[in-house]
């Protein structure tokens, strides 16, 4: 039975804490452990997106969440925070990089700062998962391929659907419309004498008319 | 057009009227919106001194050992025992008075004075242990905060010490751990910060209990012992600890939680200090007795 530790706030993480951390073997012991961490720490936010074996991947992006969100709680004046970044940031031009670079962009973000993707395995080769750790808001193209323009995906069937729907009830009420006309104006008139004219028009008004409409309904 | 004017006529007659309304009501929304934040405020404010005055209300950080249901459970368990008997703000290295309940002791009841040199354990199980020095034999009881046997925990000394933990007090001369049986309540003035004792304690020779050299103490004197103790403890260091965020992360609670928590037990627990002040103030004011 423990208490918690009240000394210092941290701010709760965005992504799921584990209930314990891997060992990762190492003959350095601990301290290997966590300075083989910060090497990738490091190229992590040097590079913005890494590909990794999964463990570690998993691993480093738990440690650069936490760097992140304490950069963004006490700023770059709190001495415990510089310490950690001066530990965790192996190149020091990246110290600046996390103040001013990093934080800015992650300080309004309610989601988690760093995005974890599988990778494919390499065929032959290792059999251990691979990983792509980087962060988010990166420069870089997306990995994840753009769904919004895809014909095929379900919803975007169903819109083509419903446009279709849309354009025959109102070629159904514009003829409608027309019908009502005629009958008003062919009991003046005599029979059979402006017909095709009369059809031709209407038809042309019909063409403007649904491209309004279309218009309208995509804005 | 004239159709459509006298349609919107009614509407402007009431316009007046529903404006005032609108603006009433969204006056009493911006102000109950305002006094909702400034209470987020003031909660967000107090929430750093209520985890350290009161640290067993947050929950043990292991995740196996979490359980919201009953964490909160506890929490008012704690809320509710606190009403009958007053717990006072104490800390390691304060000196309490507890009188408990024993069915051996004459008079049914047993008060022990002594420093705090331990506080463990969340929830209800929460614990501190009392050291004092008694006909030249070092005591130490450990209480239950919320054990239904306690009748009375006076904080006689509010103060803390360089250290989380006065262990190390078994292993010091007696006289740093002897306190007064009948001591008196040394009382603070109103909103001073609480006082470090900045006494440094000279440990006996070994053998200890501990190897207090590897604890990095800073309420002890120099430990005087030969060179190879210090190397050892040169090696046996672990200074890339402090930088593991995760393990860090994973021994506390975070704020977001400590501010869920909180805010559940604030207004009660605030009640009962208030009680508390009120009562302090009737105990300092003594009545002037005539003199023959």
């Amino acid at each position: 039975m423990n208490q918690a530790e009240v000394s210092k706030l941290v701010s709760q993480l965005r992504i799921p804490a584990p209930s314990r951390l891997r060992k990762f073997r190492n003959p350095r012991g601990p301290e290997g452990r966590l300075d083989s961490l910060r090497k990738t720490v490091t190229a992590l936010v040097k590079h913005e997106r890494i590909e990794l074996n999964f463990p570690r991947a998993h691993e480093t992006r738990l440690y650069a969440e936490r760097l992140i969100s304490d950069a963004i709680r006490y700023g770059d004046c709190h001495k415990t925070t510089m310490e950690m970044a001066d530990y965790w940031l192996m190149e020091k031009q990246l110290v600046h990089k996390l103040f001013k670079v990093l934080v800015p962009r992650y300080e309004n973000y309610n989601i988690s700062y760093t995005r974890l993707l599988k990778a494919p395995r390499p065929y032959p080769g290792h059999e251990i998962d691979k990983g792509v750790l980087e962060l988010r808001g990166n420069p870089y193209p997306s990995l994840l391929p753009d769904t919004s323009s895809n014909k095929n995906l379900i919803h975007n069937v169903l819109l083509e659907e419903a446009k279709k729907a849309y354009r025959t009830r109102k070629y159904a009420e514009i003829a409608a419309r027309i019908d009502a006309a005629e009958s008003a104006v062919g009991l003046s008139k005599p029979e059979g004498v402006e017909d095709v004219a009369d059809k031709w028009e209407p038809a042309q008004k019909n063409d403007e008319l649904l491209n309004g409409g279309d218009e309208n309904k995509n804005t | 057009m004239f159709s459509i004017i006298s349609k919107c006529r009614p509407l402007t007659q009431f316009s007046d009227v529903s404006k005032t309304l609108i603006a009433l009501s969204s006056q009493s929304t911006a102000v109950l919106k305002e006094k909702s934040l400034r209470e987020k405020d003031v909660l967000k404010k107090q929430i750093p001194e209520c985890r350290h005055v009161y640290p067993e209300f947050l929950p043990d950080p292991k995740v196996e050992f979490r359980n919201v249901i009953r964490e909160k459970l506890e929490r008012s368990d704690m809320v509710a025992r606190r009403t009958q008997i007053d717990i006072g703000e104490f800390y390691v290295g304060s000196v309490l008075a507890v009188t408990s309940s024993d069915r051996h002791a004459p008079g049914k009841t047993h008060r022990f004075v002594g420093i705090c040199i331990q506080r463990e354990g969340c929830g209800l199980r929460a614990s501190f242990i009392l050291r004092n020095v008694v006909d030249h034999q070092g005591v130490e009881i450990l209480y239950h905060m919320y054990d239904p046997t306690i009748h009375k925990v006076e904080v006689l000394r509010l103060e803390k010490r360089l250290d989380d933990k006065l262990l190390y007090l078994r292993d010091a001369l007696p006289e740093y751990s002897t306190f007064d049986l009948n001591m008196d309540v040394e009382i603070l003035p109103e909103g001073a910060p609480i006082p470090v004792n900045p006494i440094k304690v000279k440990l006996k020779l070994r053998p200890w209990l501990e190897r207090w050299e590897r604890q990095n103490l800073m309420g002890v004197q120099d430990l005087e012992l030969p060179e190879r103790f210090y190397i050892r403890a040169k090696e046996r260091e672990t200074p890339w600890e402090k930088y593991d965020l995760m393990k860090e992360y994973m021994r506390t609670i975070p704020e977001e939680e400590q501010l869920e928590i909180f805010s559940g037990v604030q207004n009660e627990l605030h009640k009962l200090e208030s009680q508390r002040k009120k009562m302090k103030r009737k105990r300092i004011f003594i009545k002037p007795s005539k003199l023959a």
